[in-house]
């Protein structure tokens, strides 16, 4: 764990703004473990909130319409396929669902759930209704992930601040599914103004909530790290939650619930951090899913220039460099961040132990680099590369800029591409 | 294309690193100045030319980097040597001491990191084994004719005057090497480093504890003599040295132990000047193994702990064996052929092992 300055100040003030969708919604096909199929005609017309797009099995998902339109085809941009779809501004919409919230049952909630296309905004995308699936396994905990750890984001700040209440109510439906003894609020420190209003909200609805203040350390938000510091639980990576009776949901995933079952719309809009030193106008915007970068770019008053600087998808410290201004939003992007082009001053590696310090899965980072290069898998095993959360932390403190990131993703494949 | 995290600490890279150890080590420099003047800074200033120039002519000659000087490793590398030393060594010897340490202690493995020992003490043990005569007389050591400021009693207004010379003592006083004139301010650096998070309490807190707990538990501990500022410039400059040191803090914190016990072992069995760098450089050797050894436990990992312990076992029935075998060397005077043995190994394993890998960061 690591403190890194939140630069969240600039943006966690400002209110919630729209921003209008574009002429042409680039939707993202990529999914948490797959591929969605289009399941709409190229050329024909689509209303909005329709569904375009589903995948099925047990990482099933689905992406809507964000606007009404024509579809123009799939394409593939940076090796990701996006579904074109025209905007026609007409706002043609299907009619919302309605649901009688008091009488919902358990079934229902679910494939809603995988009908809407919801799925965990924090950034991997897991779909929502696999992970609140728990079935008759008790849960103790249910933790709400406000630890927007990555720096700069402010989305899901702003969310809390702002719809309190619609995002208790969806906790609140959430409940009739996993049925927690406790419900547990992570906010870091440095948003500890949010505690009295949270608390207060929660005390006129009813809901008995608690809040647990989290340290202002990197990667507090990691799920792993959260369930450790609200429950004292450590369970290793690749492990169900929901088998040590916890079920931890995003602020942002909340915000999707509550819209689908209280607006009777499919995840098509969610709330983006604009934000970085090259920035313009920043704040926390209502984006359109499938919204192109270049869009977000020229609306707020900047154009593409990948020489002058460094347009990211996500949080600065895992979010991932735009190579394609077209690449649309996508349902786990919290933030764009328009930053300096960053400088690398390579060094050899010290021995520092700076990375071990800091990694809070407790890895060796450096001995990924060491037997990356020299593609020893048994050795990549033994430090345990898989067991690496990716969250940047080593890359970010090593002193001498050894591509740490690459040797992890590198060793992960180089493990996967064995028997080991 | 570059990979996220796209946000760096500011001032944080390496060569950083290494201003904040010459920072920490210039209130030595001026101790230095105050006791020997001129003497003194000029053996310093041509350790670090030697040491800078063999840097720039052999990276670019033998690894083909041409940007090495600058990371500052160098200075700290021939400082420290420096430090080791007597003030009136011979010019020739520290600038043979500090090609030695640049040449043979760190270019040859690599460059900048990759080194398993630390360069300065390297260049040490070649000035005593090519400089067997000079280094080991006791003619270097009486430095009496040079001393610019003499010792004085700092705190004339206490009446016990055994403590006020002790407290002087601590704070400033003439004799031993170059950088052991003032406990205070070698403490001082450490917190400095301390602070700057460029080392850890582990191994210092560890060695010294070790060392010190080993004299005070063994009958007539107090006759043994030894260095308490060499002790803790070791401690605190050279143990703590990156490259050479574990990674991990239970690492650290063995490694440091297995330091103070060694130094133990090798004062009480009379190795009477080098016993600090013995240890230190004996342990470089198992720095890697320690690392790997005493690896954290991965987040909801089940540690064996009973495999753990074994490997320890072994671990330390190893060090203890060749801290056995460095003592039978230096009672029969043959320490020299160890270097005679590294001499041969980092040629051979530069030629045909890493000059492969010189442009891999590790």
């Amino acid at each position: 764990m690591i403190h890194i300055p939140s630069l969240k100040s600039t943006t966690k003030k400002i209110p919630i703004q729209k921003l209008a969708a574009p002429n042409m919604l680039y939707l993202p096909l990529t999914t948490y473990k797959g591929t969605l199929s289009t399941i709409v005609e190229k050329d024909s017309y689509v209303k909005k909130h329709q569904k375009v797009a589903a995948s099925e099995g047990v990482f099933a998902s689905s992406i809507h319409a964000p606007a009404s339109g024509y579809i123009r085809g799939e394409v593939n941009i940076d090796n990701q396929s996006y579904l074109m779809l025209e905007n026609d501004f007409k706002e043609v919409a299907i009619p919302a669902k309605q649901f009688t919230i008091n009488n919902i049952t358990e079934d229902e909630i679910l494939s809603t759930l995988l009908d809407f296309g919801i799925e965990g905004s924090g950034g991997a995308k897991f779909p929502t209704h696999t992970k609140y699936n728990t079935g008759s396994k008790p849960i103790d905990t249910f933790i709400i992930n406000a630890a927007e750890c990555e720096p700069y984001l402010s989305a899901d700040y702003t969310l809390l601040k702002n719809y309190t209440k619609q995002l208790l109510e969806a906790i609140q439906l959430m409940q009739k599914v996993i049925k927690a003894s406790a419900i547990v609020f992570g906010i870091e420190k440095q948003h500890k103004e949010l505690k009295p209003l949270i608390l207060q909200t929660a005390k006129n609805q009813d809901i008995p909530v608690k809040i647990k203040l989290l340290p202002n350390e990197y990667p507090q938000g990691g799920e792993l790290q959260l369930i450790k510091s609200v429950t004292g639980k450590e369970i290793p990576k690749g492990s169900i939650p929901a088998n040590y009776g916890i079920v931890v949901s995003n602020v942002g995933t909340l915000w999707a619930i509550y819209n689908a079952f209280y607006k009777g719309t499919p995840y098509t809009n969610r709330i983006v951090t604009i934000s970085g030193e090259k920035a313009e106008n920043i704040g926390n915007y209502e984006v359109a899913i499938g919204t192109p970068v270049s869009y977000i770019l020229e609306t707020i008053g900047l154009t593409w220039n990948a020489t002058s600087q460094t347009v990211i998808l996500g949080g600065p410290m895992m979010g991932k460099a735009v190579q394609q201004p077209e690449i649309g939003i996508n349902k786990g992007s919290g933030g764009i961040l328009i930053i300096p082009n960053p400088t690398n001053k390579r060094y050899n590696c010290i021995q520092c132990g700076y990375c071990v310090d800091v990694c809070p899965q407790h890895l060796m980072p450096m001995e990924f680099a060491r037997y990356s290069t020299t593609e020893d898998i048994l050795q990549l095993k033994n430090f345990h590369v898989n067991d690496c959360i990716e969250c940047g932390a080593c890359a970010y403190i090593c002193p001498s800029d050894v591509p740490l990131m690459n040797s992890i993703f590198k060793g992960k494949e180089l493990l996967k591409a064995t028997s080991l | 294309m570059s990979l996220n995290p796209y946000i760096k600490p500011k001032k944080g890279n390496t060569s950083f690193v290494m201003l904040d150890v010459i920072i920490a080590l210039l209130p030595l420099v001026i101790a230095g100045y105050f006791a020997y003047g001129m003497q003194a800074m000029w053996l310093l200033l041509i350790a670090s030319g030697c040491a800078l120039a063999t840097d720039v002519i052999f990276s670019a000659l033998l690894l083909k980097q041409y940007r090495s000087a600058l990371d500052g490793s160098a200075i700290v590398t021939a400082l420290l040597l420096c430090f080791t030393l007597s003030p009136i060594t011979p010019w020739y010897m520290v600038a043979f001491g500090a090609v030695a340490a640049i040449l043979f202690g760190k270019i040859t493995w690599g460059g900048l990191g990759k080194n398993r020992f630390n360069p300065a003490l390297i260049g040490r043990e070649f000035m005593a084994v090519f400089f067997p005569v000079v280094m080991t007389s006791a003619g270097i050591w009486a430095t009496k004719d040079y001393i610019q400021t003499p010792a004085t009693n700092l705190f004339p207004g206490l009446s016990n005057e055994y403590l006020s010379s002790y407290l002087s003592g601590l704070v400033y006083k003439t004799n031993g090497a170059m950088g052991e004139y003032s406990i205070a301010l070698i403490a001082l650096g450490g917190f400095y480093l301390l602070l700057r998070k460029r080392i850890s309490w582990h191994i210092p807190l560890a060695l010294l504890a070790v060392f010190f707990g080993s004299f005070w538990f063994i009958e007539n501990g107090q006759n043994y003599s030894y260095s308490i500022a060499g002790v803790l410039l070791g401690t605190l400059f050279m143990a703590t040295d990156m490259p050479s040191s574990p990674t991990n803090n239970y690492g650290k914190l063995y490694y440091g132990s297995m330091i103070g016990l060694v130094a133990f072992i090798f004062i009480i069995g009379k190795v009477s000047y080098e016993y600090m760098s013995y240890a230190i450089l004996l342990l470089n050797g198992f720095s890697y193994k320690i690392s790997e050894v005493f690896r954290p436990k991965v987040w909801g990992e089940k540690l064996d702990y009973k495999k753990r312990v074994e490997h320890i076992f072994y671990l330390t029935l190893s060090i203890l064996g060749c801290t056995l075998a460095i003592l039978s060397l230096h009672y029969y005077d043959m320490v020299s052929y160890l270097i005679y043995i590294y001499i041969a190994y980092i040629v051979l394993k530069f030629n045909f092992s890493f000059i492969k890998n010189i442009t891999n960061p590790i």
